[in-house]
């Protein structure tokens, strides 16, 4: 079940009040999402009605590796004299793994974005769900065919009117989208 | 999520049929408190209000150019005191304005609810900014009526016009100044589940600038009873065209009246000066729109002219078409709970030394051996009574927060019943019951931290949602203080703004609680952790409990304001639908 990386599905929702030299952007902002690695990394569309405060409603997938602690996102806007970052911020694995949240949870996130340097420049919204794996069905016949020991069943021991035997499920794989 | 922002100046951005304020039911009639109420027996005492509010002759301020008008509107309490309802828009360059934020009100029959009305100039400065940052005293003030909420029930037509007056010391109001007057409708509103997405498109309008192509935006009003116009919405303004295609609209009905109900749409072209030129007009009702949409046909505007001594409609090239119309059912409060999810309450006691020794008379936790209540006890009694008609099973965790149980060191989050391993009481007896035993077994210490609490609580949220459970958590708060690690609050708060959780905090005792409505977002930004996140979501309410009686309706309105909007943005941002 080990797998070397995990699926995240990124919705990229909107961003607030992106300043470029201290004046509200007038458009084009678009946002990149990259593993810590830089091994992986997507762009989502410009935005070219929202001026400051854009929105996209993208949804982008990324790989983040097992070991992989964090991923960021970098806002940036296309000028006319070339594409500038208006701010980056670095979401950490705690924030969307572990805990006690089930696996396939919808989380809404936002972040501070800060300049290059180090200056609070707006705030961008996303979501983040790890992709489920898909499960291998616990239940093989074999499992079965040991049913009969312990209770003794009364009448035929056809597992219909037998014991059932619990079996451990992972849990993420019966959560609804919630 | 978060506030509607944008990037239009004040005037030229859209008013009430915005995504956000149709996404975000904090204005909408609260169906909480009908149902609390109803329970209560008091059927027909009361009903949900609306009003709207328009002024005529306001005093100029601004030296080049007319005021820009904003109402602020406060309910006036039995002391005295004034506490704000909420505040229109703000107006451009109008001396005679008529303002599209309507206010929801709750008419109770037996209680006399005085409103207090005050009229400011916003200064140019300020007009990007969100009407509820607005300072004040800051702005100047224009004028300001009184008057009764049953006064303007009682007219037939629910139309009732005030003086403004404006009181330059203290008290005495200077009759000599004319201040013009306030005109305020009242309507009864109702809940209605569906609402409306519609995509308006005109064109060919006509030319109303001199060098450049019209700026045009549209107002939508109804036609109230008694005939006078009241505007529902307004789109965002479209600079330089002829053929524009506004934002999507979002209408609820209730907001309308009904789908045959007549509406007119008026086409303005956008001045800077305030004096929007009118290019056509159409009157259709929602159901007619539908049809034009169906029918992919548009309707010629018209405008009235002047021939003569008569007004005639000149039928205009210009067509208004309606490129989408989208019906859906937008689920209540109600409708969750009656569909599978539940509410779960959990209380925390602040046992802090700051609310004095319990021993003495004085202390907020003194228990008076006549049985009369203290302010703690008040409050549990008043406001779990209202909050426990939502829980179903009555069984509460509950904690204490402050204190040194005996032969330990002071903890933050301890169960109030003295068990080591587990927190529940039942009912309100379970906790009156486990707080008064509390109080004999820890010392009074500190400091006020609400880190541990909520991260309890968060913990029991997360912990639900891991066994798959459809419940919605809320933590209930009662302290006499500030708070002392607000910062650490906070990032407990961003980490729980994520989680089914609200939060709600009461006030007992005289502290002054202005730290404490930081944390309630309603009131500021949004809330920011130490590492850079931000809250996805307000789940904060701060109440200051007065000395009510219980079961007062205003209680109950102030404690359940925010909890059903808190709910439902949660819910519907996960697509999550009731079972019904």
């Amino acid at each position: 079940m080990a797998a070397n990386s995990r699926t995240l599905e990124i919705k990229v929702i909107s961003a607030e009040n992106l300043q470029l030299d201290r004046k509200p952007i007038k458009k084009n902002a678009s946002v990149t999402v990259r593993t810590d690695t830089n091994s992986q990394f997507c762009t989502t569309e410009m935005d070219t009605e929202g001026g400051a405060y854009p929105r996209w409603n993208e949804k982008l997938v990324l790989d983040l590796p097992t070991h992989s602690m964090s991923f960021t996102v970098e806002v940036q806007c296309k000028t006319s004299s070339g594409v500038r970052t208006i701010g980056t911020a670095t979401i950490p694995a705690s924030d969307f793994v572990g805990g006690y949240l089930p696996e396939g949870y919808l989380h809404f996130l936002s972040y501070r974005l800060r300049n290059h340097k180090g200056e609070r420049n707006g705030i961008i919204n996303i979501s983040v769900r790890m992709k489920v794996q898909e499960m291998y069905a616990c239940a093989s016949s074999t499992t079965w065919s040991h049913s009969t020991m312990g209770f003794p069943a009364s009448g035929n021991s056809s597992f219909g009117g037998g014991v059932v035997t619990g079996v451990p499920v992972w849990y993420g794989a019966y959560q609804k989208n919630y | 999520m978060g506030n509607c922002f944008s990037n239009d100046a004040g005037a030229m951005s859209a008013v009430g049929g915005t995504a956000a304020s149709h996404a975000n039911p904090y204005d909408a009639p609260n169906d909480a408190v009908d149902l609390f109420l109803r329970s209560r027996g008091y059927n027909g005492l009361f009903s949900q209000i609306e009003i709207s509010l328009a002024a005529v002759d306001l005093r100029d301020r601004d030296v080049l150019s007319k005021s820009d008008p904003m109402v602020v509107i406060y309910t006036k309490g039995r002391d005295g005191g004034l506490s704000e309802l909420g505040r229109t828009e703000v107006v451009l360059n109008s001396l005679n304005p008529k303002w599209i934020t309507k206010q929801n009100i709750t008419y109770h029959f037996e209680v006399v609810q005085t409103l207090v009305f005050r009229v400011y100039d916003i200064d140019t400065q300020f007009h990007n900014s969100e009407v509820k940052m607005l300072k004040l005293e800051e702005q100047q003030f224009l004028g300001e009526a009184t008057c009764v909420l049953s006064e303007i029930i009682s007219k037939s037509d629910r139309l009732l016009t005030l003086n403004l007056e404006y009181r330059e010391e203290l008290g005495r109001p200077n009759p000599h100044r004319d201040c013009g007057k306030l005109i305020v409708h009242a309507e009864e509103s109702f809940s209605s589940k569906t609402a409306i997405e519609m995509s308006l498109r005109c064109s060919d309008l006509e030319y109303k600038d001199l060098f450049s192509k019209s700026d045009p935006f549209l107002v939508i009003s109804k036609v109230a009873e008694s005939g006078i116009t009241i505007p529902i919405c307004k789109t965002e303004v479209i600079k330089n065209d002829l053929k524009p295609l506004w934002k999507p609209v979002y209408l609820n009905i209730q907001q309308v009246g009904s789908k045959d109900s007549p509406l007119i749409m008026e086409c303005f072209n956008f001045n800077n000066n305030g004096k929007h030129d009118l290019i056509g007009k159409v009157q259709k009702s929602l159901a007619d729109l539908e049809k034009l949409h169906d029918s992919r046909q548009g309707e010629h505007l018209f405008l009235p002219t002047a021939v003569g001594h008569d007004f005639h409609n000149k039928v205009l090239k210009s067509q208004l078409f309606v490129d989408k119309f989208t019906e859906t059912v937008q689920h209540t409060f109600l409708d969750y709970l009656a569909g599978g999810c539940e509410l779960n309450f959990m209380v925390a006691v602040d046992f802090t030394a700051s609310n004095g020794n319990p021993r003495l008379p004085d202390s907020l936790h003194y228990i008076d051996p006549t049985g009369r209540p203290n302010a703690y006890q008040r409050a549990i009694i008043d406001v779990v009574e209202v909050l426990q008609f939502y829980d179903s099973d009555k069984r509460f965790p509950a904690w204490g927060f402050g204190a040194r149980p005996i032969d330990g060191p002071v903890s933050h989050c301890f169960n109030l019943n003295g068990s080591s391993h587990h927190c529940e009481v039942e009912g309100i007896q379970g906790i009156m019951m486990a707080y008064a035993s509390a109080l004999q077994n820890v010392s009074l210490a500190g400091p006020t931290l609400f880190g541990p609490v909520i991260t309890n609580a968060a913990f029991n949220a997360s912990q639900s949602l891991a066994n798959g459970g459809r419940k919605y958590f809320v933590l209930l708060i009662i302290t006499d203080g500030v708070v002392t690690d607000l910062q650490e609050t906070k990032d407990a708060l961003v980490k729980a703004s994520d989680l089914p959780l609200s939060i709600l905090i009461v006030g007992v005792g005289g502290a002054d609680f202005k730290e404490m409505e930081i944390l309630d977002a309603d009131k500021g930004e949004r809330l920011e952790s130490s590492t850079g996140r931000v809250a996805s979501r307000d789940i904060v309410q701060f109440v200051p409990f007065r000395d009510v009686q219980s079961g007062e309706i205003s209680v109950v309105q102030a404690l359940l304001a925010e909890l059903p909007a808190q709910f439902l943005t949660y819910m519907r941002s996960r697509d999550v639908k009731p079972i019904l």
